[in-house]
């Protein structure tokens, strides 16, 4: 009479082992997939709620801030005054769309610890701060203005940082969008609208886009001729009206289909200042593959940057793929073929020439500030590469300030201050060509000099098309960055 | 002795309800108010009114059963009081009146115990068939049927006085009396079930004539349910049956034949009905229609793992997100907020209170009294497995109530009733 009730309490049982075998499997096996789920508004709430750090420029723009919420007084609201103008920098700290630039890399200390959690019990009961730490950002705010006013509604980007210490004192990314969209109630639809626009503003084309570099490349194929001591700026170079590249039917012929200037021979200097591809297509076949490789690789291509927001390495082929490819080797060296830069490595080939050959690690917080505003960490620039020796580097900085002067870089002279730079017009078979200028000022022995380097990419040639050069759409957007920089304005001019 | 164990034990089931009530009080910053002394009150009054009636009826009744109870009912009220202080303030006065009931319950039975019900089976077949079609009455009535979420199993009075209106679920009450029929009946004729019958195939069958009435009311309880479309209930009434049927004549054919029509049943009505179709979906995929159909599971399950291993802390999780917080989903609800230590407590609390039971009905002597009890813990058991498995996704959503924890008067009283049943049972069980 009692087997069937035994047999029930073990049917039973046996359920209810399954059940706490479930309640295992939701809420500690798999339970931190559930509370990660970003259709798990908890999350969303728990970070929105929270309370984030203050975000400044170096000049005390507030960028970012936490406000209380309206709705709710315990928690917080993040916002960003600027709206555009740092999307691709400060970022944004969201819940759909997670934690984007300097809102995610320094999240450690822009989190508060007030948030229950054993470690922050105990700092507050010890008396430790546990409210949000600012940060204060090496951007001038009006210089980024500046960089971005000049973009206009072109595509492309501006990288210009400090070339002693790596100090980032711009970066401009456009399109751009405004972050505080996507923290807001209508964020899902935002977002999706942002990643489905075909002109992609999500993408920080400073540090996260490879473009063909062009003729700005001519700066490290110069100085691996110099490393090499293949040639110097007054080696005289033949002067014909097209390259012909060796067992191929292919071409290099100069922008203007022209010779490189008067006379049979002209010197590699001139051939700089004139941006010839002719001459740089000869000389890199004369530097070889090994040599172009490994100083563009000291220049930092093939190597992801050690910097704060995710960058993308630039990239030039292996030695080895041009051994049976001389043509290739003259096409490189000119910038064009596979070879493929972000704004970010080409405005840190423009610092190299500016700091004697060296490369400092580029960097965007410069203090970090507790709730009382006294400052308890402060960056330390550090090297990240020797691009070239301070003897080529003075060599390319001649070079550089002719182009500014008397070359294809006229355009992005101010009066007062010298420049140098060197243009870019890259083909792309995709499109009108992308636009670049990569310079530095002041050339010279000041102290603290130079104090700026910066690149300038506009994407297809921007307004301008097919027209487009470096020289013409580029370089009056460097003009515009150093006439601010240096307290000029452009009018003056 | 035992006696003042259970005492102290409900007293701590007091003292758990009105520090989950500071606790949620702390949270939300209002700080300690009347809620929490009105809390330990009522548990106070509810439990001892019931605990002072066991010391002078019962006084060898299982002293384990009333203080699970208690903890049980005092981890979904501290839940019901964190989703909304409103509901908890109805379900103080359903634990007053369930107290108030089944000490009655109790003081009815003082004299010959559980074994008197026996004699009025058929009036409690009939009460309980009565029951199940009020929901029925048209909705003109005074005394009418409500349907909520698409089911109508629920009862409404409409009370002349002011506009108040009274609604019970009157299945909850059914399934006691039900219960007791059952066990009454089988009774009497498990000797005759179990030895007679009619060879079909390897299966013996019993006589017809032995097992119509219990057929007759099965399939009317069954028609009624699924004609109002309460699935959870029609299970746990033919789990009931089943079990039964199975505890008095000793054959396992009854529960593969049960499982068989369960299985063939489920699998026409799938095939028949869209809004079984969509429930089975749901339950299979419920991440793909994250925003409808699947929308309850989630959120059940988001509670859950948000809530990992010792939960967010009453008042500070966010178990107002689930859909039926305070009623199917509420093991959900604790779950979240007093993580996983709180849901093993409530699974052991609904293990011990069933192996109680199940103690209960093997020690008893008399067949009545055995089944009865069998009975009782078979309706606890399979209602916390029904619902807490669909919570858990081991099985489709059937909207049942968790048995104490549940937001719901009706819920509350019949199970209270219940265990009160189960106690009596057990005094002097080996008589």
């Amino acid at each position: 009479m009692n087997r069937p009730v035994r047999v029930l309490a073990m049917g039973i049982f046996a359920i209810f082992t399954v059940l706490v075998a479930a309640v295992t499997y939701h809420q500690v096996i798999v339970g931190p997939d559930y509370r990660d789920d970003p259709r798990n508004v908890r999350v969303a709430a728990a970070i929105t709620g929270r309370e984030r750090g203050t975000i400044i420029t170096a000049d005390g723009v507030v960028v970012a801030s936490s406000e209380a919420d309206p709705d709710d007084p315990l928690s917080f609201r993040r916002s960003y005054p600027e709206g555009p103008l740092y999307s691709h920098t400060v970022g944004y700290s969201t819940i759909l769309f997670g934690d984007q630039g300097v809102e995610a890399f320094r999240s450690d200390e822009l989190t508060s610890d007030r948030d229950a959690t054993i470690s922050g019990v105990l700092a507050a009961l010890v008396g430790g701060d546990i409210r949000p730490k600012g940060l204060r950002l090496t951007i001038e705010h009006n210089l980024q203005s500046v960089a971005r006013a000049a973009l206009g509604d072109q595509r492309g980007a501006v990288v210009a940082l400090e070339p002693r210490t790596g100090a980032v004192l711009a970066m401009v990314s456009t399109p751009d969008f405004d972050p505080n969209l996507l923290v807001g109630g209508n964020a899902a639809p935002a977002g999706e609208a942002l990643d489905t626009d075909p002109a992609q503003p999500r993408l920080n084309r400073a540090t996260a886009a490879l473009f063909p570099p062009g003729s700005t490349f001519k700066v490290i194929t110069a100085s691996a001729a110099f490393e090499a001591g293949v040639a110097s700026p007054g080696t005289p170079f033949p002067n014909p009206v097209e390259l012909e590249l060796p067992g191929s039917t292919a071409t290099i012929s100069n922008f203007n289909g022209q010779p490189c200037g008067p006379g049979a021979e002209v010197p590699l200097s001139t051939a700089f200042i004139n941006s010839c591809n002719t001459i740089f297509g000869m000389l890199g076949m004369e530097v070889g593959a090994d040599q172009l490789v490994g100083t563009a690789e000291s220049f930092g291509f093939n190597a992801e940057p050690p910097f704060d927001i995710p960058s993308v390495a630039s990239v030039i082929p292996p030695a080895e793929s041009f051994e049976f490819d001389l043509p290739g080797v003259a096409q490189s060296a000119i910038g064009q073929r596979d070879v493929r830069a972000t704004p970010l490595q080409m405005a840190l080939a423009a610092a190299a020439v500016a700091n004697n050959g060296e490369i400092m690690v580029p960097y965007l917080v410069d203090e970090v500030f507790n709730a009382e505003g006294i400052v308890q960490e402060s960056a330390e620039p550090v090297v990240w590469l020797r691009a070239t020796t301070p003897s080529s580097a003075g060599a390319l900085a001649d070079l550089m300030e002719g182009v500014v002067t008397s070359g294809t870089g006229r355009r992005a002279s101010v009066p007062g201050v010298r420049i140098a730079g060197k243009t870019g017009t890259a083909e792309d078979p995709a499109g009108p060509p992308h636009a670049w200028f990569i310079g530095y000022g002041p050339v010279g022995a000041g102290p603290g000099d130079p104090q700026i380097a910066l690149a300038v990419l506009v994407e297809s040639g921007g307004d301008a098309g097919e027209a487009a050069t470096g020289g013409t759409v580029a370089a009056p957007i460097a003009q515009e960055i150093f006439a601010e920089f240096f307290g000029l304005s452009s009018e003056t001019e | 002795m035992t006696r003042n164990a259970e005492a102290a034990l409900l007293a701590a089931a007091a003292i758990v309800a009105s520090m989950g009530v500071s606790l949620v009080n702390l949270a939300s910053g209002t700080g300690l108010d009347a809620q929490v002394a009105l809390t330990f009150l009522v548990f106070a009054v509810s439990f001892g009114s019931i605990h002072m009636a066991l010391r002078r009826w019962a006084p060898e009744g299982n002293p384990y059963l009333f203080p699970i109870a208690a903890f049980l009912t005092a981890m979904g009220f501290t839940e019901i009081y964190r989703l909304d202080p409103e509901l908890a303030s109805i379900q103080r006065w359903s634990l007053l009146l369930a107290g108030a009931a089944t000490t009655a319950v109790l003081l009815f039975l003082r004299d010959e115990g559980v074994i008197m019900l026996r004699r009025y089976r058929y009036i409690f077949l009939a009460t309980a068939v009565l029951l199940l079609l009020l929901p029925l009455l048209p909705e003109s009535w005074p005394l009418h049927g409500a349907e909520v979420n698409g089911s109508r199993l629920w009862v409404r009075l409409e009370l002349p006085v002011g506009m108040r209106t009274l609604s019970f679920q009157p299945g909850e009450i059914a399934k006691v009396l039900l219960t007791i029929f059952l066990a009454s009946y089988l009774a009497d004729r498990h000797v005759a079930m179990a030895q007679t019958g009619r060879k079909l195939g390897p299966i013996r069958l019993p006589e017809p004539r032995q097992l119509g009435p219990l057929l007759i009311a099965a399939g009317a309880s069954f028609a009624v349910l699924v004609y109002q479309r309460d699935l959870g209930a029609s299970l746990l009434l033919f789990a009931l049956f089943v079990t039964m049927v199975y505890v008095a004549t000793g054959r396992a054919a009854y529960l593969f034949a049960g499982a068989a029509i369960v299985g063939a049943g489920g699998y026409f009505a799938y095939r028949a009905f869209d809004h079984v179709q969509r429930r089975v979906f749901a339950w299979l995929h419920p991440f793909e229609d994250f925003a409808d159909s699947g929308y309850q599971i989630v959120q059940g399950l988001f509670a859950m793992g948000s809530g990992s291993l010792t939960g967010s802390g009453l008042g500070l999780g966010r178990p107002d997100l689930i859909p039926a917080a305070s009623t199917d989903f509420i093991f959900a609800s604790v779950a979240e907020e007093m993580g996983f230590a709180g849901s093993i407590a409530v699974l052991a609390a609904y293990g011990l209170l069933v192996a109680a039971g199940f103690g209960i009905a093997i020690r008893s002597r008399d067949v009545f009294r055995k089944f009865l009890a069998a009975g009782l813990t078979i309706v606890i058991g399979v209602q916390a497995i029904l619902i807490l498995g669909g919570v858990l996704r081991l099985l489709p959503v059937t909207g049942i109530t968790l048995p104490f924890m549940s937001y719901g008067g009706s819920s509350l009283l019949a199970n209270m009733v219940l265990v009160a049943l189960l106690v009596r049972a057990s005094h002097g069980e080996r008589t």
